[in-house]
């Protein structure tokens, strides 16, 4: 499948399970059981995870598609925790993947390996509550275990939410015995961790901008004052570029972090793709909102489920400073000759 | 439609073309590293006074030394004294020149706009006749498009061809003419017929030797007076086979050059030397966190803006005329070049104050910086306002 067929099939997915008001009884009551099932029944959750580990095959860029899909429709599931990032972890060490819901918990977790038990408290997991799986990267190992809605023996769990109402809970692992380990290879640190979390951020903020992007299109030109749409009007032009410059700026970053992370690199590329998301964020939903005036501030009108989940995104997976505090000291410590040949060929000439 | 990458209904339909438009070929590194090893040779750096991407400094010699290499009129068919080269080749060049700051000023508009119009709209003998002198460097052009009362407004030029004989009578003023004193050439738009607005107007070649032409310089804000000027035309004779393109189709003509006009690393590049060299001259400043975070902010815009202009001129080689995504990529480029400044500034907190000539600043860096807010506030209105770019722009997306 090529990547505009799979981000069809996604997108058909995601608007015959996910419509609006789907998402809003989903961030009511904190899982969309659905969507879940239709995304494990065409293998979408379990990509990029090989088909020998239990996954569904396919490469970095078919998940980013399915992620940009995804943001796109507010798709209220941990999709990247699944695949991208979790799925990911497990593969890269050689698990199978389990079955049933599995989310990832969080880089920088505080979290202790003694023997195979599991000790510590992990804040802001995705879906955690809805977890019968979760995998974590302890200490140079990575350790699939029981997660809170796991049948026996699973930790305990407090209930959060981000700004859209996403689940973001805590859970507090008290001796809990992993169900497999293993050694993480050396591609696999912390840092490496934070990236892969960081572009599937980044991939659905790219979906999420560009539905907003053609949201507020329409929305211009539909909606009509001093007779005319307001589309017409000089001011409303300048917020609707500013959109569309971000979702440009935002869909070539991820094709470029995409692009590097396939020819086994990206830290550069994801840095700033994640930078430039989260920016485009803040710029985007300013537009936006007040292209829409005060309907797109009602529950009624949906840009909120993409404006608030663009919101909490850009603070997650690390926010705009740690990534250009990093990404500006390494670029520093290679010095202002290497500065440019580093914009051009970014990760290529980092490392 | 390339445009689709842009939008959600793209997104869907995501081209193939720009899943990695950052990647050269090899032959393209090849080029660039033919370039560098040039530059390193012909302009060590420390030895001449780098500019400010294409305000650079007019070189003649330079620009005929680039040219002996084959990198002006790059795309020009080797029948015309080219190279055959594609947009991304060209692209591949000037990033490497702007970037060194080098003087590309004597054939910098020869290069950019006169050489693919000559292409696309001239004439068999026109591009006999000019395009071998472009790709050896030799001419210089200027493009007369502002007037008194024509600036965002190009349709409301005053300046008139009437018929005379074989040829056409020019006259008018045309006003903030860069290069115009030492210009072979302008194309100049003219109005030619009635028609309403856009229609009736006409470009031609004139030879700025031509009687009837005098220039006078514009001082700039930063006193200098061999860049701006008036050009005044007063009853000059222009031949039938100075005329570009089919007489009232002016317009037209104009509004689809823009795409190779405005979307190239002259659009985002101008101050990255202020970033290298604060960086050479500033270490500890640009080690320090505030320092540092900038730096990473600095080389993501530009990462992303180098993108969309490589993704731009991809798209040219590929027959297209992405002339709404080169305003989207130009009305962001230089706005971002100018907020290059500010951080920079506002970064270093010191007085610009600098010893009178002859004693220079020994800093390159303030000199640029110094320069570089002066002239920043050219580069949103230079090649169409960012005002109008909004709106060419917007066209494009409904």
């Amino acid at each position: 499948m090529s990547d505009n067929e799979l981000y069809g099939a996604a997108a058909k997915l995601f608007a015959a399970h996910n419509r609006w008001e789907d998402v809003g009884e989903a961030e009511a009551t904190g899982w969309a059981q659905q969507l879940w099932k239709a995304l494990q029944q065409s293998g979408f959750s379990d990509v990029p995870v090989p088909e020998e580990l239990g996954g569904a095959g396919g490469s970095v860029a078919d998940a980013v598609q399915l992620l940009r899909a995804a943001g796109a429709h507010a798709a209220p599931v941990p999709l990247a925790e699944s695949g991208l990032v979790g799925g990911w972890l497990l593969a890269s060490a050689g698990l199978a993947l389990p079955e049933g819901v599995r989310t990832v918990l969080p880089p920088a977790a505080t979290l202790r390996l003694d023997g195979d038990r599991l000790f510590g408290t992990v804040p802001a997991v995705a879906w955690g509550h809805r977890a019968e799986h979760v995998v974590g990267l302890v200490d140079g190992v990575i350790v699939l275990a029981p997660g809170p809605a796991a049948q026996s023996s699973g930790p305990a769990v407090s209930r959060g939410a981000n700004l859209a109402d996403e689940p973001r809970d805590t859970v507090v692992f008290d001796g809990v015995p992993v169900t497999a380990r293993a050694d993480a290879p050396d591609a696999v640190t912390e840092e490496t961790l934070w990236e892969r979390t960081a572009l599937g951020r980044a991939a659905l903020m790219a979906g999420a901008i560009s539905a907003v992007a053609a949201m507020t299109l329409r929305y211009s030109g539909e909606r009509e004052q001093f007779g005319r749409p307001i589309a017409r009007f000089q001011a409303v032009q300048a917020h609707l570029v500013t959109i569309h410059q971000q979702a440009a700026v935002v869909a070539s970053a991820i094709d470029g972090a995409v692009a590097a992370v396939e020819l086994g690199r990206g830290s550069f590329e994801i840095a700033c793709a994640k930078m430039l998301a989260d920016q485009a964020a803040q710029l985007v939903t300013a537009a936006a909102h007040q292209t829409h005036g005060a309907i797109g501030m009602t529950k009624e009108y949906p840009l909120h489920y993409l404006t608030r989940r663009l919101w909490a995104w850009r603070d997650e997976a690390g926010g705009h400073h740690r990534w250009a505090d990093r990404l500006g000291a390494a670029l520093v410590a290679c010095g202002p000759d290497a500065l440019y040949p580093a914009i051009q060929s970014g990760s290529e000439v980092m490392q | 439609m390339w445009w689709a990458i842009w939008s959600i209904e793209v997104v869907v339909s995501l081209p193939s073309m720009v899943t990695s438009p950052g990647a050269l070929t090899a032959p393209e590194l090849e080029l660039r590293q033919q370039v560098r090893a040039f530059l390193i040779e012909t302009l060590p750096w420390g030895t001449f006074e780098p500019g400010l991407g294409m305000g650079a400094e007019v070189n003649p010699k330079f620009s005929a030394e680039l040219a002996e290499r084959g990198w002006i009129g790059m795309a020009v068919p080797a029948r015309y004294g080219g190279r055959d080269a594609t947009a991304v080749d060209r692209f591949v060049v000037v990033e490497e020149l702007l970037r060194w700051g080098a003087p590309v000023g004597h054939h910098w508009v020869a290069d950019r706009q006169i050489a693919p119009v000559l292409l696309r709209y001239g004439t068999e003998e026109q591009k006999r006749w000019l395009l071998p002198p472009i790709c050896r460097g030799e001419l210089c052009f200027c493009i007369g498009m502002s007037e008194p009362d024509a600036g965002s407004d190009l349709a409301s030029v005053r300046t008139r061809g009437v018929r005379d004989g074989d040829g056409w009578r020019v006259s008018g003023v045309k006003v903030w003419t860069s290069n115009a004193m030492r210009a072979d050439f302008m194309i100049a738009l003219c109005r030619t017929g009635e028609g309403v607005r856009h229609m009736g107007l006409s470009r031609f070649l004139i030879d700025m030797r031509s009687p009837g032409v005098t220039v006078k310089p514009i001082p700039f804000l930063n006193g200098s007076t061999d860049h701006f000027a008036e050009v005044v035309l007063d009853g000059v004779l222009v031949s039938d086979e100075m005329v570009i393109g089919e007489i009232g189709q002016g317009w037209a003509q104009n509004a689809n050059e823009l795409a190779f006009e405005r979307s190239g690393p002259d659009r985002w590049i101008s101050t990255f030397l202020l970033v290298q060299e604060f960086m050479r001259e500033w270490p500890d400043l640009a080690a320090s966190p505030a320092g540092s975070r900038l730096i990473g902010e600095l080389a993501a815009q530009y990462w992303v803006l180098r993108r969309l202009s490589l993704a731009v001129a991809r798209a040219i080689d590929a027959g297209g005329t992405p002339a709404a995504e080169a305003a989207l990529i130009k009305e962001m480029g230089t706005r971002f070049e100018q907020d290059v400044v500010s951080a920079l500034r506002e970064l270093l907190d010191r007085e610009l104050v600098c010893g009178m000539e002859p004693v220079q600043t020994p800093s390159l860096f303030e000199r640029l910086l110094r320069r570089a807010v002066l002239e920043a506030p050219s580069f949103t209105i230079r090649g169409g306002t960012n005002e109008v770019l909004r709106t060419v722009a917007v066209k494009g997306l409904s």
